[in-house]
């Protein structure tokens, strides 16, 4: 006998009816702050980015695509992208595999106090970044900075090191920081990868006579990689856009040496020494880093492909 | 007996917004406080400058509203590199203040917008004897736009260009120096000297920043080449001038030497008069503001203060009086209570409110019989009035004689990469030689100034002065 299934539309119970108004309903907040906060401007910093604009009352001044060859014909906009990217290239060579060797460690159940060295290493995560720029300008001051102290009295220096004053330990001194105060949230990523690894498995394995290393290749590596993929775009994406402990550190210098395309864009929309600030230059600006970054996360694609064939 | 009732999701939404309506109403209602008569509220944006500004300006706005019982004046305070944004922010909302404080160009930024409110109609011959005769006329006074006056100033007339060479002289005294350095090789020479006696705690100089470098340069060059890198005897870029070289050459040695501080490229606005006050280095050349703040933190710190060095060859510039006046407070094209806004204004360039702020602050401010036999009787004022005299001249002013002119400056404040500064301390950070840098920026102004000429907006006239000998007062025809 063949059977013939017949969809009917079922009307829906009051009570279902008013569960999917109130599924709408909560979803509004979210899709208005989303518009409004996100979408919009995106929108807007692109329209914007056509005009020579001051950022005051209607754009109305239609420069066509000038905002956009001033942008990339100028030299200080690639020496800003060249940074920004290097920040997010020293954090995937330097952060992202010591946070892993970390996750590793605390993930092992046997180590005390673990608890307290994850909220250690987070701490720096949740507090306010200018705060940390600050304490850290201070502290790395080589007139009366702890670190200069500490680095001459015990003679590792012969003379105070400037950290932040010199064109050439600025830019490291800043990673070095961001890498700090941004370890706690890849470190929290790595653990929460690390704990999807099936404990059975491990055990399995470790009853066959499989040694750490063993389990660590064979085991841990293959069930995390898939995340690890989005852990690296993560990490990228931040650290390209690395940009309140630069303007509460160095503000871009000394002579633009740490200078990222966030404080340049700043720099053209906010400076006070403009008879007149350029948002639109400063949109322009925006749009191609977006461009770029769009291109350079594009370029992670067949990463990105591996990773849907690992899936389990 | 009764039963326990669990709250529905509507009934929760309802009391969500009755609570809101009541709290709405309630802070609604709670606005106009009872009052005996009509009061109309002033809002006042300032920047809270210099430190204790803002204690000073609430205890002065009491004394207004005491003086004044139908004004109230409300404060708003924005940090000095954000006033501006943030005025025009409360214009784009509706939501601008009376007065505001948009200080030299900012003022111009906020004039061109239409957002500044002619105060013509108030000037009354009582408002124009409290200045200096003569300070107040349109061509000149740099608060006038269009013959009008549109702007109240707070300082002298002198104050925001004066350059005041300060040095302790302990620690030169130390080194063996009796007096402060006349030319620039006397300054290099005594820097390097306390550096080296100073033995790695005490430094010879600090430049404070780029403006520090154009305070020196414009003792041997005209005031603009280190301003905007213009020669305004010529109309063209010249920051490759030997003499300007050489500026910026001597900062560079002392950087190279170490006769400067370590660390000064990262110093914010305050940090140059907290470690000169600590005796952590010698000399630098400073906004005269500066001294009133090293006195405060070190009272009997044994300061002298200067003319700032000149080249070897002698002096070659001014520092220079553009206009009588800096505009300061401003009022709002907007507001509904320009009255009311006056009499805030007219209040903030009273004698009372000047001597306030001259005794509070050290500053001397635009009412020059407010504080003038006080300040000559006190020695770093005396000290300063004597740098200005000696050191400060009227200057040709393109802002002020020509549109084009102003549409230049305007233009060239808009491209931060075509800064002297810039390429100076660039110069000094890496320690490369700043000849090839002078040249690639006279190049870049000279490609930047045929773009705009070609614009049609201004032409070579409007920013040449071939009269002007940079080593004489200026006299406008």
């Amino acid at each position: 006998m063949s059977a013939s299934i017949v969809k009917t539309r079922r009307r829906l119970l009051p009570a279902e009816r008013s569960e999917r108004v109130w599924s709408y309903l909560l979803l509004v907040p979210l899709v208005l702050t989303f518009g409004g906060f996100t979408l919009w401007p995106i929108l807007a910093s692109w329209w914007y980015s056509f005009f020579d604009w001051d950022g005051v009352g209607q754009a109305t001044d239609w420069i066509g695509l000038d905002n956009f060859v001033e942008v990339v014909t100028n030299e200080a906009f690639w020496r800003s992208f060249w940074h920004s990217f290097l920040f997010s290239v020293v954090a995937l060579l330097v952060e992202l595999p010591l946070a892993l060797v970390l996750a590793i460690m605390l993930n092992n159940p046997r180590l005390r106090g673990r608890n307290v060295y994850r909220l250690a290493l987070f701490v720096p995560v949740v507090t306010t970044t200018a705060v940390v720029g600050i304490v850290f300008v201070a502290l790395l001051d080589p007139v009366r900075g702890a670190v200069n102290e500490i680095l001459t009295g015990l003679h590792l220096v012969g003379e105070p090191i400037n950290f932040l004053g010199s064109t050439t330990t600025a830019l490291p001194t800043l990673m070095v920081v961001d890498i700090w105060k941004g370890f706690g949230v890849t470190l929290i990523y790595w653990l929460a990868a690390l704990q999807t690894v099936p404990k059975d498995l491990i055990e399995a394995a470790q009853i066959d006579g499989a040694r750490r290393w063993g389990v660590l290749r064979h085991i841990t590596v293959p069930v995390v990689l898939p995340i690890a993929i989005v852990i690296v775009l993560l990490l990228f994406q931040r650290s390209l856009n690395t940009f309140d402990l630069v303007q509460a550190m160095t503000a871009g210098g000394p002579s633009y040496a740490t200078d990222v395309v966030p404080t340049y864009i700043y720099r053209y929309a906010f400076d006070p020494y403009m008879q007149a600030p350029r948002y639109g230059f400063a949109c322009a600006a925006g749009v191609i880093f977006g461009l770029l970054t769009l291109v350079l996360t594009l370029i992670q694609a067949p990463v990105l492909r591996l990773r849907k064939r690992m899936a389990p | 007996m009764s039963h326990p009732r669990t709250l529905s999701r509507r009934t929760l939404l309802g009391a969500t917004l009755a609570g809101a309506t009541v709290t709405g109403l309630t802070a609604c209602t709670g606005q106009g406080t009872p009052s005996n008569g009509p009061t109309v509220e002033v809002v006042v944006a300032l920047v809270p400058d210099p430190p204790g500004a803002s204690d000073f300006y609430r205890k002065q706005f009491d004394s207004f509203e005491a003086a004044n019982p139908g004004i109230k004046v409300k404060i708003i305070e924005n940090p000095g590199d954000k006033q501006l944004s943030a005025v025009e922010l409360m214009f784009q909302q509706g939501n601008a203040p009376d007065v505001y404080r948009a200080q030299e160009s900012g003022f111009d930024r906020m004039y061109d917008r239409g957002w500044a409110r002619s105060l013509q109609p108030y000037v009354t011959d009582e408002f124009t004897a409290r200045f200096p005769q003569g300070s107040l006329s349109p061509a000149s006074s740099g608060i006038h736009r269009d013959g009008e006056l549109y702007s109240i100033p707070l300082t002298w007339g002198k104050w925001a260009t004066l350059d005041a060479f300060v040095y302790n002289k302990s620690l030169l005294k130390a080194s063996g120096y009796e007096q402060g350095p006349q030319t620039w090789s006397q300054l290099e020479e005594m820097a390097k000297a306390v550096t080296r006696d100073g033995k790695g705690k005490v430094f010879g100089f600090a430049p404070q920043q780029a403006s520090g470098i154009v305070r020196v340069a414009r003792q041997g060059v005209p005031y603009s080449i280190p301003g905007d890198g213009l020669d305004l005897r010529t109309g063209k870029p010249n920051t490759a001038d030997p003499i300007m070289v050489e500026s910026v050459e001597l900062h560079r040695r002392m950087q190279a030497d170490g006769s400067m501080i370590t660390g000064w490229e990262t110093w914010d606005g305050s940090r140059a008069y907290t470690e000169f006050a600590g005796g952590r280095f010698a000399m630098y050349v400073t906004a005269p503001w500066h001294v009133a703040e090293i006195r405060k933190l070190m009272p009997d710190i044994d300061m002298g203060i200067s003319v700032c060095p000149t080249p070897d060859s002698g002096r070659g510039g001014f520092s220079p009086i553009t206009a009588s006046f800096a505009p300061m407070w401003a009022m709002s094209s907007e507001t509904k209570h320009p009255d009311e806004s006056w009499k805030v204004l007219d209040f903030l360039a009273s004698a009372e409110f000047h001597l306030a702020y001259y005794q509070e602050f050290g500053t001397l401010t635009a009412l020059e019989s407010a504080w003038e036999s006080a300040a000559r009787s006190q020695p770093d004022q005396a000290a300063l009035l004597d740098v200005a005299t000696e050191s400060m001249a009227l200057v040709p002013n393109p802002r002020l004689a020509s549109e084009g002119g102003k549409a230049i400056l305007d233009a060239r404040a808009a491209k931060p990469e075509l800064r002297f500064t810039d390429a100076a301390m660039e110069s000094m950070v890496k320690n490369e030689p700043f000849e090839p840098k002078a040249v690639k920026l006279d190049r870049a102004l000279d490609a930047f100034l045929a773009d705009l000429y070609s614009s049609g907006k201004a032409t070579a006239a409007d920013i040449t002065f071939a009269d002007w000998v940079p080593t004489k007062p200026y006299e406008s025809k």
